[in-house]
Order: structure tokens, then sequence, then C-alpha cells
């Protein structure tokens, strides 16, 4: 007896799905246009603060690894599971790489006691304080998405492996990489917004 | 099944050919923005976000490719219209405060 499935019911629950998330994003992207509107250069100060080349790294990283993420699907409908593997772990390590990175980024931050509420950012305009607001919780919640995704895509490791994600049945892989690319735009968003405001 | 057999596979070099014009393009906004474009620099920088998000939603995500059902098609424009609505009604809340 064959299983029933529906790929087309599932891929468009995943993507409304991707499209609360952009609002979810979207509403922070909001604030932060008008904050900026209102302190222009309290977030030109900022924004100085932060570590360009690190976010330009860490973009380059998130689109390498989209691109792993596609070729891991490709390899998959082709029936070569060995290699969709091996690009699954590629996407894999590259996000470990980013969080790494973002965990650098911020320990620096910290260590400089610039953290929300700390006593060092609270001597500072007011301007600055929301911008490191806005920092912390966009960057924050774009990194939780990335360590989901990273679980997401473990699982997807071991199904592969089980054979449970195979040529004729590949949905699960299809639509965690439609989450993976999503947060990949998100940081594509973020890195202008943040590292590069002149 | 049979559905998930139809799916559109891309070619790899598309990808990879994508992947190229996404690394151009990130290289573009890193030296538009040491160039000091003044007030400029925000639009350039978010157009070129916006070209980049749209060819990883069309080739990555392939919404290039599903053709079958409209809602593909209108669901993007759609949320960017609900999004733009509710920047503009902040703006204009904030501007005339």
């Amino acid at each position: 007896m064959e299983e029933y499935r529906d790929t087309t019911g599932s891929k468009i629950g995943m993507w409304l799905f991707l499209l609360s998330e952009i609002l979810l994003f979207g509403g922070l992207f909001i604030l932060y246009s008008v904050y900026r509107f209102k302190n222009p250069s309290a977030f030109h100060l900022g924004a100085e603060e932060l570590n360009r080349p690190f976010g330009a790294i860490n973009t380059l990283i998130l689109i390498t690894s989209s691109l792993t993420m596609a070729l891991s699907i490709s390899s998959v409908k082709r029936g070569d599971r060995k290699w969709s593997l091996i690009f699954l772990m590629a996407t894999l390590c590259l996000g470990f790489v980013f969080l790494g990175n973002k965990y650098f980024e911020w320990a620096g931050k910290i260590h400089h006691e610039i953290y929300p509420n700390s006593p060092r950012l609270l001597e500072r305009d007011k301007g600055e304080i929301l911008f490191y607001g806005l920092y912390y919780s966009m960057t924050g919640l774009h990194g939780l998405h990335v360590l989901i995704g990273l679980v997401v895509l473990f699982i997807m490791g071991a199904l592969i492996l089980k054979g449970k994600v195979n040529e004729a049945h590949f949905i699960p892989l299809e639509n965690s990489g439609l989450y993976w690319h999503l947060v990949d735009i998100i940081w594509i968003f973020l890195f202008p917004l943040f590292y590069l405001i002149t | 099944m049979e559905s998930e057999r139809k799916s559109p596979v891309v070619k790899d070099r598309t990808y990879v050919l994508v992947w190229v014009g996404l690394v151009i393009l990130t290289g573009i906004t890193v030296s538009v923005a040491g160039m000091n474009l003044g007030r400029w620099s925000v639009s350039v920088v978010l157009i070129i976000a916006a070209i980049k998000s749209g060819l990883v939603l069309n080739y990555f995500m392939h919404l290039k490719y599903e053709k079958r059902i409209k809602l593909f098609k209108w669901m993007i424009p759609g949320i960017l219209a609900v999004l733009i609505l509710f920047l503009g009604l902040t703006f204009f809340d904030v501007a005339f405060r």
C-alpha cells in the first residue's frame, strides 16, 4: 500500500510559515527604520563600532551555505544520497562557523561592556542605546533561527542516512532548505542595515 | 509520490552562477558603503539587498519554477505590500506627531 502524501500542500504550508517569519522580522525592520529616521547620527556612530569585515565574511558564509543546501537537495533528487549528505554536512559546518563568528563578535562587544542595560551603554546618547538594543535583538533572533535551522538540518542528515529522505520522497529536505534560504535572506538585509550605515 | 518527481530540477551550474552573482553583489554593497554616497547610500544598499533576495527566492527557493499554483506568484508581492503599508502608516504617525 502506498502512503498518501500531499506534496503541494506541505510546500504551501511551509511557505505560509515563512511568510509569518517575514512579518515577524518585518515588524522589527519597521521599528529599526523609525528609530534610524529619528537618530541618524547615533546609528551612524553605532555602526562605525561594529566590525565590518566580520559582517561581510558572515554574509559570504551564509550565501555559500545556501548554495551547498541547494546542491544537497538537487543531489538527493538525482538519487545521489552520498553527495547530498556531503553538501548537507558542508551547510551544517558553515552554519556553525557563522554562529561561531557571531559569538566572537558579541563576546567582543560584551567585553567592552556594551550590552543592553550595561552602565557604560546607558551613559551614551539615547539613539546609540536604541541602536544596540536593536542590534542585539535582531541579530539575536536571527542567530536563534540559524541555531534552529542547524538542528533541523542535522535531523535531515539522519533521515537521509536512514534512507527515509530519498529520490522519491525529499519534501522534508526541500522544506528545510526553504527555511535555511529565508534565514539567509534576512541576513542579506541585516548586514547592510547594521554594519554599513554611512 | 508522483508529484514529488515532477518538481523541477534546476541545473547545478545555475546554482553556482547564482552564488557567483550573490558574491559579486555583496562585494558591490561593501564598496558602495565605502564610497560615501550620502543620503543615496541607504537606497543603493537596499536595492542591492532586494536584488540578492530576488535571486535567492527565484533560484534557490524555486519560486521562478512554481508555475502550477498562482499563489506562489503573488505571496511575496503580497507580503511586501502589507509591510510597506504598515511602514507607511507608521511613518505617517511619526512624522505628524
